[in-house]
């Protein structure tokens, strides 16, 4: 990888771990292999939000041509958010794309991240059910994402109606992240996500 | 500060001129221009000469073991492509650059003095700026290392701290002078 990359990489990984925010937790950055090319974020949910409690899971991918393109970055965590890919984790932020700048770091993507957690744009979506679930029935994506982040990050708040909807097409042979992912797209709808997995 | 300006502006002319030659080159492809070896003169002798030189129906360019250096303006534009419509986002791509370049001309490049207390550092490679160093600085202020900057600029005409649009503030300075 050319030497400016991984200077930079190395420089922008002391940065976060003297940073504030890795005191109190709230992101955490590790090396995944020796090569600087690819590592491994942690973002914290943040407070008054469904992902509070949870912790979010990152692929960062440095690119050779870092800092002059931005790095890949994907959530390995699952999460139900209108910018985020319930499937693959793909995420849709401007400053991951066109409106990257060199002066940005590997600490202030994860913390535009934390940011993008608190403040979701339904109107312009990386996955269209969820921000239709958004912008239609507020307090069922509130659950559903509370949901998701108990189930995959850890949060605290169960929903003993969701899990139970979950039993029921586990019992019928569905693998349960599959069950999870089509009640929520079905709202919840026990028999329109039978319907639907078996028509 | 007279010897930078001046090395840069060679340097400048230079990647113009390869730009200049490769959309040359783009042009004639396909006309079978001959090269030789031997001087004009042999055109004036007639048919056998003609007929010696059949073979070299390519273009053959060399630039002093140089390889032309291309930029590219984002990832996004294929090059791998051969329909014309690539080639023509190839030289659509080549004539912006060449335009990037003449802009980036215009913002001054000066020696960092380090009169400042604080020490800087070049944000975009992260290495603190050492007295003597050529830096180029943007119509907002921000300095920058030359190379770390130019390599910027031709990808995005925008300040790397601020977002602040290089080339609009350029249009400004034009407008009022």
């Amino acid at each position: 990888m050319a030497n400016m990359a991984v200077s930079r990489i190395k420089r922008e990984f002391k940065e976060v771990m003297r940073s504030e925010e890795i005191v109190q937790c709230s992101i955490k950055i590790e090396l995944v292999n020796d090569s600087w090319t690819e590592l491994r974020g942690e973002i914290a949910g943040p407070p008054d939000t469904p992902y509070e409690g949870g912790k979010f899971v990152l692929e960062i991918k440095v690119p050779e041509t870092y800092p002059f393109n931005p790095p890949k970055v994907r959530f390995i965590t699952r999460i139900w958010h209108p910018n985020i890919s319930s499937v693959t984790g793909a995420i849709c932020l401007d400053i991951l794309k066109d409106n990257w700048a060199a002066a940005m770091t590997l600490r202030t993507v994860l913390l535009s991240l934390q940011a993008l957690l608190a403040a979701a744009e339904p109107d312009d979506p990386q996955d269209a059910v969820v921000a239709y679930q958004f912008k239609d029935k507020y307090d069922l994506f509130l659950q559903t994402a509370k949901h998701w982040t108990n189930a995959y990050a850890g949060g605290p708040h169960t929903f003993p109606d969701c899990d139970s909807k979950i039993q029921r097409l586990k019992d019928m042979g569905i693998d349960e992240h599959d069950a999870r992912a089509v009640l929520s797209k079905e709202n919840w709808n026990l028999e329109k996500a039978t319907e639907c997995l078996f028509s | 500060m007279g010897m930078v300006f001046f090395a840069k502006d060679i340097l400048f002319s230079w990647l113009a001129f390869v730009i200049y030659d490769k959309k040359c080159t783009w042009n004639i492809m396909g006309n079978c221009l001959k090269m030789s070896n031997s001087d004009d003169i042999s055109l004036l002798r007639g048919n056998d000469s003609l007929n010696r030189q059949t073979n070299a129906t390519q273009p053959i360019y060399h630039l002093d073991g140089h390889d032309p250096q291309i930029f590219y303006p984002t990832a996004s534009v294929s090059i791998n492509n051969t329909t014309s419509t690539a080639h023509q986002l190839y030289e659509d791509g080549q004539v912006k650059i060449a335009k990037r370049i003449g802009l980036m001309q215009h913002l001054p490049i000066g020696t960092y003095d380090g009169c400042s207390k604080k020490s800087r550092e070049c944000v975009i490679c992260m290495a603190e700026l050492s007295v003597g160093e050529a830096v180029r600085y943007l119509p907002c202020m921000h300095i920058y290392h030359v190379n770390c900057i130019d390599d910027w600029l031709l990808r995005s005409l925008t300040c790397p701290s601020c977002l602040e649009p290089v080339d609009g503030a350029l249009l400004i300075s034009y407008d009022t002078t």
